[in-house]
């Protein structure tokens, strides 16, 4: 296993006990407030009312459940654009630019969350109703067809130069992030939206379109073309792991063992 | 005793007097008379490679689509083949990853039954194989066999189907040789297939690990050299710059016969690589190939009409593919694999040693960390580039301590230089970079246009070329100059870049790499 092998190996677990945070924080929240988004089931969320509930509080809480939301379901995103920060960047100042990088991604989402939150708000008008789920629904497959979807995937595989030093290394990182948020919200928006516009279920449509977004970002970049594309590859990689069943994980815990130096060359 | 020996193509003078030579050239003809949606013609095989043809998400206005290839040989265009086919077969070849090698292998022998089968049928040996092009042998082997640049079989009349117009040679003027140095054998060398150790730089002599890649990022070192170089200075690129050498951009290479002489020649070295007793990776990921992964398979059609799907696994023993090369049987360690690092501690100042690492197929890299960096992006014109790498004090102090108490115990860092995000359109052009004056190393650009496509296999992240600087390092702090602020990094064209098409290195940096 490589030096960056085990790098990758760290930030994903990183990533994923930021997730598991991401999704505590979420599932913690009181189910009929508003500090949840995505709850258009609960008492209160019919509109206007629901527009005449924010002020300066519910705001707060507002934007702290939407910054948890996307925790829960951004961080495994994230785990390669994350490493390409780590590599390029001195040691000391490797969490420093992942911070910085963050922040602009961050940024894109927090701002891309007052559009979609307003859609939400607005589909108030129709309290209780499955229609704006479907047009959602709808507009989110079209949307996952699309040659445009593939432009954002692809450019989402871009990893762009980092300066090293200084305010330059904050401004790159901070950049990057900015970037890949842009191309990230290009590519996620609709499928974001969805769980949003659920009547019910959506704490399981959000596991769902994170099992997506993560899943299609495990395909390199691809012709602009209309296609079905998701869920494709990871499917593929988990059925050829149960194919290989238990030998499979035993010779990869063998093979971490043996660039551990713990148990000999074959 | 294997069916089938692959020998060298320089035999008899590398003229049609060699029958490997002559029946590949009618071989090749048979081959091409197919059709472009025929799985077994000349020209299905060079898209499996990877293509530009109009119709496909490849395609290109001008050269290098393959409607504007300038004739010889006339390449078609259509008809293309059923969508499922393209997406099966088309645009494998793997570059930039540990696939490298044996991708290829399973490639050659492929094509190689497809050639024998039309051998066969036109009267020709059963027991024909692809002859290797070792221009790293001696005499005057460096320069391509003679039967390919001959425009007419020995009857006189007969167009020879090994001639090709677009291969221009290092100096763009038709003269076809491999320019040894910098062209080496050096990567023989390393004893580590993936990773780095006294004795190999990263990412070691097949490639890094990656899942189906078809290209970006940085070549293992048997690939970046001399593979690489050797398709650029085959290749090569006209003096006006209108057009370069087929052999120069991996979306067209294939259609030059002397591809697979160069890859049966590669395929040579990985095969004498493992006959002195280096090992192939033993990962699953590696063995199963990215198949197993979920990815794309390695897929082949075959003469007999089937398709061939293959992993690494199926392809590391030559033997049980019934193939051998003529010279495997006398294969010996080189020299120079011996002692690499006994030599660099000598040179540093070190306790006498053993003459050898105590584990040379292990791969000792511990981590690796930024040590200096050029920020900002640079454009290479025709007289080249310069940059000032600045130093970090505290990771270049890391580096210092590591030079000065180097033991069997604690292991010298290596240093690399990165030109990192290099992007540009074309393909036939080798860079030159000195550090500080010492050169540090030559990188051929093959594979850089496909890289730099947005659309494309990366993304448009361009291409990372990491040369092994641990000589120069070690020299500076021997000398007392690598206390300094800066190192000076020139980085100079093979030849001329047009101001329309330029070369950017998005940033140039220095990596230490410790290793226990």
């Amino acid at each position: 296993v490589s030096e960056r092998e085990r790098a990758r190996r760290r930030i994903a677990v990183g990533a994923l006990l930021l997730s598991a945070c991401g999704w505590g924080l979420y599932l913690s929240a009181p189910a009929d407030a508003l500090g949840q988004p995505l709850c258009r089931s609960g008492a209160g969320m019919s509109w206007p009312g629901s527009v005449a509930l924010i002020d300066g509080a519910s705001f707060g809480a507002l934007a702290a459940g939407w910054a948890s939301m996307l925790l829960a379901m951004m961080a495994p995103t994230l785990v390669e654009p994350v490493l390409h920060v780590h590599q390029r960047s001195f040691r000391r100042r490797r969490g420093r630019s992942i911070l910085c990088f963050a922040l602009g991604y961050g940024a894109v989402w927090m701002l891309a969350g007052v559009l979609l939150l307003a859609l939400q708000l607005l589909s108030g008008i129709a309290p209780q109703s499955s229609l704006p789920a479907a047009l959602a629904g709808a507009v989110a497959l079209l949307w996952q067809c699309s040659p445009a979807k593939q432009r954002c995937l692809n450019r989402s595989h871009n990893h762009r130069e980092l300066a090293a030093f200084g305010w330059a290394a904050d401004r790159d990182a901070f950049g990057f992030g900015l970037g890949h948020g842009v191309w990230c919200l290009g590519s996620c928006w609709a499928l974001m939206l969805l769980p949003m516009l659920l009547v019910h279920g959506h704490a399981a449509a959000m596991l769902a379109v994170t099992v997506l977004m993560v899943g299609e970002r495990l395909e390199g970049p691809q012709p602009l073309r209309w296609r079905l594309r998701g869920l494709g590859k990871l499917i593929r990689i988990v059925s050829a792991r149960m194919r290989q069943g238990p030998s499979w994980l035993r010779e990869a815990l063998r093979v971490e063992r043996v660039a551990q130096g713990e148990v000999g060359r074959r | 005793m294997t069916s089938y020996t692959r020998s060298n193509a320089w035999n008899q003078g590398g003229t049609f007097d060699n029958p490997d030579l002559l029946w590949y050239a009618k071989g090749v003809g048979a081959l091409m008379a197919r059709a472009l949606n025929d799985r077994n013609s000349w020209w299905f095989f060079a898209a499996i490679h990877g293509e530009y043809l109009p119709g496909t998400p490849n395609q290109q206005s001008g050269y290098p689509g393959w409607q504007a290839i300038p004739p010889t040989p006339t390449v078609p265009t259509t008809p293309l083949p059923s969508q499922s086919d393209m997406d099966s077969f088309w645009d494998q070849c793997q570059h930039q990853s540990w696939y490298f090698p044996p991708w290829h292998r399973g490639y050659l022998i492929a094509l190689e039954g497809q050639i024998r089968k039309a051998v066969i049928e036109l009267g020709g040996p059963s027991s024909w194989a692809l002859p290797y092009w070792n221009y790293l042998g001696p005499g005057n082997q460096y320069k391509i066999p003679p039967a390919f640049t001959q425009k007419y079989m020995p009857d006189g009349k007969t167009p020879n189907p090994l001639f090709v117009t677009a291969r221009y040679g290092p100096r763009g003027d038709g003269d076809i040789y491999v320019p040894v140095p910098p062209v080496s054998g050096a990567c023989m060398g390393n004893t580590i297939y993936t990773g780095s150790n006294a004795a190999t730089p990263r990412p070691g002599f097949g490639g890094p690990k990656t899942g189906f890649w078809h290209g970006g990022g940085a070549s293992g070192n048997l690939e970046s050299n001399p593979h690489n170089q050797v398709h650029v200075d085959v290749g090569g690129e006209l003096p006006s710059g209108d057009l370069w050498g087929l052999m120069s951009d991996p979306g067209i290479a294939a259609l030059d016969p002397v591809f697979y002489l160069h890859h049966a020649n590669i395929d040579r070295m990985w095969a004498h690589w493992n006959a002195i007793g280096n090992s192939n990776p033993t990962s699953p990921d590696w063995l199963k190939g990215p198949a197993a992964a979920g990815e794309r398979e390695f897929v082949m059609p075959m003469a007999d009409g089937s398709a061939w799907t293959y992993t690494p696994q199926d392809v590391t023993d030559l033997g049980a593919l019934d193939y051998t090369y003529d010279d495997l049987a006398a294969a010996k360690p080189l020299p120079a694999a011996r002692g690499t690092l006994a030599i660099r501690m000598k040179k540093l100042g070190a306790a006498e040693m053993a003459t050898q690492a105590p584990d040379p197929g292990k791969d000792t890299a511990v981590e690796s960390e930024l040590v200096g960096s050029h920020d900002g992006a640079l454009q290479i014109t025709s007289s080249g580039a310069r940059a000032e790498v600045r130093l970090d004090p505290e990771a270049r102090g890391k580096l210092s301590n590591s030079l000065r108490s180097a033991s069997l115990e604690a292991l010298p860092d290596r240093a690399y230089l990165q030109l990192e995000n290099v992007r540009g359109t074309r393909d036939a052009q080798k860079l030159q970079v000195y550090v500080n004056e010492q050169l540090a190393g030559t990188v051929a650009l093959f594979g850089l246009r496909r890289a730099s496509m947005p659309d494309l296999d990366h993304g448009g992240s361009g291409l990372t070329f990491e040369l092994d600087i641990t000589q120069v390092i070690d020299t500076l702090h021997l000398e007392n100059r690598l206390d300094t602020d800066a190192l000076d990094v020139r980085i100079l064209p093979s030849h001329a870049v047009a101001a329309d098409e330029p070369i950017s290195v998005g940033r140039i940096s220095v990596y230490r790499e410790s290793h226990r």
